[in-house]
Formats: C-alpha cells, structure tokens, sequence
C-alpha cells in the first residue's frame, strides 16, 4: 500500500536525523512539513527519529466494511436524537443569564455533537473519500437544501475527493467496474484492459463485473 | 455485595469498603468519575442486563436525515479530513456542518426535555441500537453506543444535579469534555485518563 511520510510538529525539534536520512530531500523544508510531492514512502526517516515524530501514512485507504440497512437505521435514530439534544443544550446556551448553566450547556452541546459524530461514523461514513459520503455531497449539489447552502464548497471536496471504493455514482466514463471477490475492493479500469485488483493483485475469475 | 458505575465500571465493594452501600451519604459520587450514587447498580443485575433482548425491526428504509444530524455527519468528515492531513478539505466539510449547525430545527430551550431524550436515550435509544450492532457482528457500532450509552449517564447526571443545586453546582469549577468521546467532567483538572474511553487527561476540552 502506498504510504507517504507526515510529521508532527508537536512533537518535531526540527533538529536531528530525518535531515539526513532522506534520499529524496523531503523533509528539509522552511515550513517544516514533509514535502507531499517529493516523499517516495520509503519509510526511512520515521525509524530514525528519535522523537517518534514521524508516521507513515497510506495514500489509499481499502473500502469500509460494509454496514447492514439494520444497523445503519439504528445508528441514524441515535444521531437525530443526540442532534435534539444538542440543539436544546445550544439553545439554552444561548439564552439564559446564569453563568453556570450557560458553561454546563455548552458542554453538554459539545459533547452530543461528539457523540452522533462518533454514531454517524458507524453509519458508513467513516471516510470523507467513501463513495457514500461523496454521493451525498453531489445529491445536496443537485438538489440544495436550501438557501446558504455552501454548495460551492460540496463542489470543491467533490473534485478533490478521489472516491476509495468505486462507490461514487459520477458522471458516466468509459471504464468498467470490478469487485475482487477475494479481498472485496471494488476498483476500474479502462474499457479494453485487463482487470487486475489494486489490493491484492487477483485477476480473471476471481473478479466480478459490477458495472 | 457489589455495586458497579454505570458510566465508568468503577466497582464499589461493601466488603472491602466496609461501608454498606445503603449507608453512603446522598453527595457521594464515583471516585473515579465523579458519577452520583444513582447511577451504581447491584453487580447481580447488571449481569442479568447484559443478556441480549431480541432486537428491534426497524425498517431498511433510510430515512432522510435531520439537518442536525447532517451537521454531525459533516463535522464528522471534518475530522476524517484531518486525520488524514487533508486540511483544506476538513475547513470545506466544517463550511457545510456550520450550515447545517444554523439551520437546524429549534428545539425548546427546556432542560426537561433535554433529561428526557437523555432517560429515553438510556432507557431505549442505545440498548436497542447495541441490541442491533451486536446482532449483525458489528464491533464498530456496538463501541460507539457503548460510549455513547456511559456518556449519555453522566449528561443525565450532571442535568439532574444542577436541577436540585442550582448554580452552586459550578460555582468555581472548571466543566471539561472528553474531545474522543464527549464525557463530561466536573472539576479544577480533568481526570487523567477518560473514564469511558481511556485517552489521556490533554485530549479534554476546557468549556469556556
Ligand atoms: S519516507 Fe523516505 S522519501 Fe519520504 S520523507 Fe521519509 S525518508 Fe524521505
Ligand atoms: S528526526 Fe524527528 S524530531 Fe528530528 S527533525 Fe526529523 S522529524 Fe523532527
């Protein structure tokens, strides 16, 4: 799997033996982040440094589990009830006096958002590059919500998003659609190549065609 | 006898303590998280509590999501994004979440109705949802109603204790939510680890 190094400025002294370790001149730059597009992944300067500061992190990630229609609806009427939650502790936030309730409001409006975050994640959306996140983004695209919707913003993440599991229903290309039946990722390919799975490398009969 | 904190598993043995539970004066909480004496239960029957009920159906329609909910899941990319060091990325999923932060349906300003989401949420809402996770097998969702049924407890706890102290509940002390899991803590410090989900005391946010 691809990986690309990325360093934590917490934790970096900027001082010691990425520097020298790199054999493509990726970590000595003058805003101290690792350079994206210089960095082959080799993985040498995380294990020199001496401050853990450095991880490897994957360039793709694999599809997500996929989640049952059963549990995605349980998950969901937790969300809608923990955003009521939040919202009624926001409200009261916002309008009482009392400096006390005001702080534990807050808290209790943060800490409901937290939660439905943590719930809504288990709902298939787990990754912002999953083809279920990016189908909602281009269905509040076409169909907005409403006025103020920052739809220019769903547009942006909808061409800087590159879907990791062939989930994306976008405009229509010349390529073809296969799931690997032996690790499960769903890749394409050209129309007229030869398919062969991304993860795992299976070819022929072990591929099936999904569209 | 033995009684077990529902919201962090502390465990308060009468035995060892040699304090019958019973005798404990009303303002004892959890030493671990600070929860009141309502939310221990006899170890017994927190046992029998474990054994799954038969879930309920819901249907596989999705429903469409509230506009509150949305704004979680989008905040929710957010934080994806920026795990993953994508951060103009995470700054366009907050532009979406704040919208549907504003436009989300009002609610009454009402701490009732609040303690009541939360007790239906104890009572009802998670149990069922685990009941549903652990059915299919999956781990992922039964985790996150796991914490969020501990984290539910205390929100209906420190509700309830203000409702009977009033302000004098957080007169000079610090509120702090755990940023992982959302527990909320009442103190001059955080606690050094979360009692629900375990991070270390600097992932607690202080609310200001
Ligand atoms: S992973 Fe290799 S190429 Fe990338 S920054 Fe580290 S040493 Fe340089
Ligand atoms: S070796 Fe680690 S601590 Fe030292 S400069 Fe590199 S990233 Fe920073």
């Amino acid at each position: 799997m691809k990986r690309i190094a990325v360093r934590n400025l917490r934790l970096c002294t900027k001082d010691c033996l990425c520097l020298y370790v790199c054999p493509n001149g990726a970590t000595d730059t003058e805003n101290s982040i690792i350079d994206t597009g210089k960095c082959i992944g080799c993985g040498v300067c995380a294990d020199a440094c001496p401050s853990g500061a450095i991880s490897m992190v994957p360039v793709e990630y694999p599809p997500q589990q996929k989640k049952e229609d059963e549990v995605v609806a349980a998950m969901n009427r937790v969300v809608e009830s923990k955003a009521r939650e939040e919202k009624i502790a926001r409200t009261i936030a916002e309008n009482t006096d009392k400096p006390g309730l005001r702080k534990l409001m807050k808290a209790i409006e943060r800490s409901a958002r937290l939660s439905a975050e943590d719930v809504i994640r288990e709902a298939g959306f787990m990754l912002p590059q999953s083809g279920n996140s990016m189908n909602l983004l281009s269905n509040l695209v076409e169909n907005s919500p409403g006025k103020g919707f920052p739809s220019d913003a769903a547009s942006k993440l909808l061409s800087s998003l590159k879907c990791n599991d062939g989930g994306f229903i976008g405009a229509s290309t010349g390529k073809r659609k296969y799931r690997c039946l032996l690790c499960q990722a769903v890749f394409e390919v050209e129309e007229g190549e030869e398919p062969v799975c991304p993860m795992c490398g299976a070819k022929g009969k072990d591929l099936e065609i999904i569209g | 006898m033995r009684y077990i904190c529902q919201v962090c598993g502390y465990v308060y043995d009468e035995e060892a303590e040699g304090v019958l539970f019973s005798d404990l004066p009303q303002s004892w909480t959890c030493p671990m998280c600070k929860a009141p004496l309502s939310m221990f239960a006899p170890v017994e029957t927190e046992e029998k509590a474990t054994i799954q009920e038969e879930p309920v159906s819901f249907d596989g329609d999705m429903q469409k999501l509230s506009a509150g909910a949305l704004a979680a899941l989008f905040s929710n990319l957010a934080r994806g994004s920026e795990k993953q060091y994508m951060e103009k990325e995470a700054g366009l999923f907050r532009k979406i979440a704040d919208y549907f932060t504003l436009v989300s349906a009002n609610e009454n300003p009402d701490s009732s109705e609040l303690l009541s989401i939360s007790n239906g949420n104890i009572e009802k809402g998670y149990p069922d949802a685990k009941a549903v996770a652990a059915k299919h097998g999956d781990r992922g969702a039964l985790r996150a109603c796991t914490w969020g049924e501990k984290v539910e407890r205390i929100v209906k706890a420190v509700v309830e204790k203000y409702l009977s102290e009033g302000e004098d509940f957080l007169a000079d002390t610090e509120v702090w939510v755990c940023s992982i899991c959302g527990f909320v803590y009442v103190g001059n410090e955080p606690p050094a680890i979360c009692p629900v989900c375990k991070v270390p005391d600097w992932k607690f946010e202080r609310i200001v």
